[in-house]
């Protein structure tokens, strides 16, 4: 009797579980069957498609200690072409005029040089070291930066010449967005000088700050 | 302080006119995701954490790219930055495999054009050139460079316009001559000015022979010595030699 039951029971079970999973499959095959093919047109991709950002170009503006003379406003222009996440080359050009040096203004004497000597002029194209980070503002907001290095050469047109000149800098870039970026950087231009007489090492260094748009 | 505002609304303007190009509603182009999942960046850097990860089966539209690094949209609205690695293992919606410009040393053997840059010594004094070269075929490319070499007692710049030739395109590291043409100045250094020196202009002969190096993405180096001729006016014409390492871009 009790074998029966079981048997019975059991062959119920095994009714009730296959119902089940053959509904199970039913369901699952109407649910393909009911979604509806979206007419959707994806746009193909192609290279020309993706908007490339790797140039950077921007304005600076800052001050300039410039050795033996005052210290003067700097208005400098870059672009920079980004190779790959950590190195880019980049070529900058900056202008300030030159004040006076301490011995003409105690002296009272002659100047030194003329208005068109005093104008300070440089180029140098760069290579620069990127040492990507972020800066979390709030809880919420987050900004992409890279504090980076650049060593380069060029040349520095004050005093009636143009001078071999080698360039150091750091400097930090804020991502405002993924294209507008703000900065902060200093640079020393050395180069050899005789405006005041002797040869020697002038060290011109720079601060300031810069906006820059990636294309 | 009038400078600076100024300075300041045109910093303004320029980035109301950003935001306006912004805004405007663009189509991207789209890819789909092959691989069980890519990983999506804060940044576009290896370093960035990945805040999120695209399954297989969705598709994103690509937003930018900048360096090797692709930022992508999911349906959800995720943005993120996507390795050019993972990029190049989705699908267009063509069923290929998406294919786009790695720099690669295959892509360096179909490029139009270089853009670089190199330091050097004009006879021991410090040179500094930039040049930007169109390549014609795989083995001939010509080439524009502009050059500044600044010493103790003058200063030379010249232009060259020359051309050449590499007979082994298909190696990394490939030998090649330059053949060339152009103009010289020779300016003296302003406290030389006052003892009867003057700035010359001379035509300018150029052969060179160097060494091109294909290192990593987008970046070739070189490696050059230069033989210059300068035809002078003067009985004798003036023999330059230049030693440059320089780096070039390719596209």
């Amino acid at each position: 009797m009790e074998t029966r039951i079981r048997s019975i029971f059991l062959s119920l079970l095994l009714l009730g579980t296959s119902g089940v999973l053959m509904a199970q499959e039913n369901g699952s095959q109407t649910g393909v069957q009911s979604v509806i093919q979206p007419d959707l047109k994806r746009r193909d991709i192609n290279e020309s498609g993706i908007d490339t950002e790797n140039v950077e170009v921007g304005l600076f503006v800052g001050v300039i200690s410039i050795e033996d003379f005052s210290s003067d406003t700097l208005l400098a222009a870059k672009v920079a072409y980004h190779i790959n996440e950590d190195f880019f080359v980049e070529v900058n050009y900056g202008q300030a005029e030159a004040g006076q040096t301490s011995f003409e203004i105690l002296s009272g004497g002659a100047p030194f040089l003329t208005d068109d000597e005093r104008q300070y002029r440089y180029y140098n194209l760069s290579l620069g070291y990127n040492l990507n980070g972020e800066v979390f503002l709030t809880d919420t907001m987050a900004f992409n930066s890279s504090t980076y290095f650049t060593v380069g050469a060029g040349s520095t047109d004050f005093g009636g010449d143009e001078r071999f000149t080698v360039t150091l800098g750091a400097g930090y870039r804020l991502l405002l967005t993924d294209y507008f970026a703000v900065h902060v950087g200093v640079k020393d231009h050395i180069f050899n000088s005789d405006i005041i007489g002797e040869e020697k090492t002038t060290h011109n260094i720079e601060y300031g700050l810069g906006a820059t748009f990636f294309f | 302080m009038d400078v600076m505002g100024k300075w300041l609304a045109l910093l303004g303007l320029i980035m109301w006119v950003g935001m306006v190009e912004a805004e405007a509603e663009e189509a991207f182009p789209e890819v789909q995701i092959v691989e069980p999942f890519i990983d999506m960046r804060t940044g576009p850097a290896e370093g960035y954490p990945v805040f999120y990860v695209a399954q297989k089966g969705e598709w994103v539209a690509v937003l930018k790219r900048r360096t090797n690094w692709f930022k992508i949209r999911t349906v959800k609205g995720k943005e993120g930055w996507v390795s050019l690695d993972d990029f190049t293992q989705t699908m267009s919606s063509s069923g290929q495999p998406v294919v786009v410009d790695d720099g690669s040393f295959e892509q360096f053997a179909q490029r139009s054009f270089e853009f670089g840059g190199s330091g050097g010594v004009l006879e021991s004094v410090p040179s500094v050139t930039v040049f930007a070269a169109w390549v014609i075929t795989e083995n001939i490319s010509t080439e524009l460079s502009y050059s500044q070499a600044l010493g103790d007692f003058s200063e030379n710049r010249f232009a060259l316009l020359s051309v050449t030739h590499t007979a082994f395109p298909e190696w990394r590291v490939s030998p090649y001559i330059r053949l060339g043409m152009g103009q010289i100045q020779t300016k003296p250094r302003a406290n030389l000015v006052q003892s009867g020196e003057e700035t010359r202009t001379n035509d300018l002969l150029a052969a060179g022979i160097g060494v091109r190096y294909y290192l990593a993405q987008n970046i070739v180096l070189r490696l050059e010595y230069q033989n210059l001729l300068a035809l002078t006016e003067r009985d004798e014409n003036e023999e330059l030699e230049e030693w440059k390492l320089g780096f070039a871009v390719f596209f």
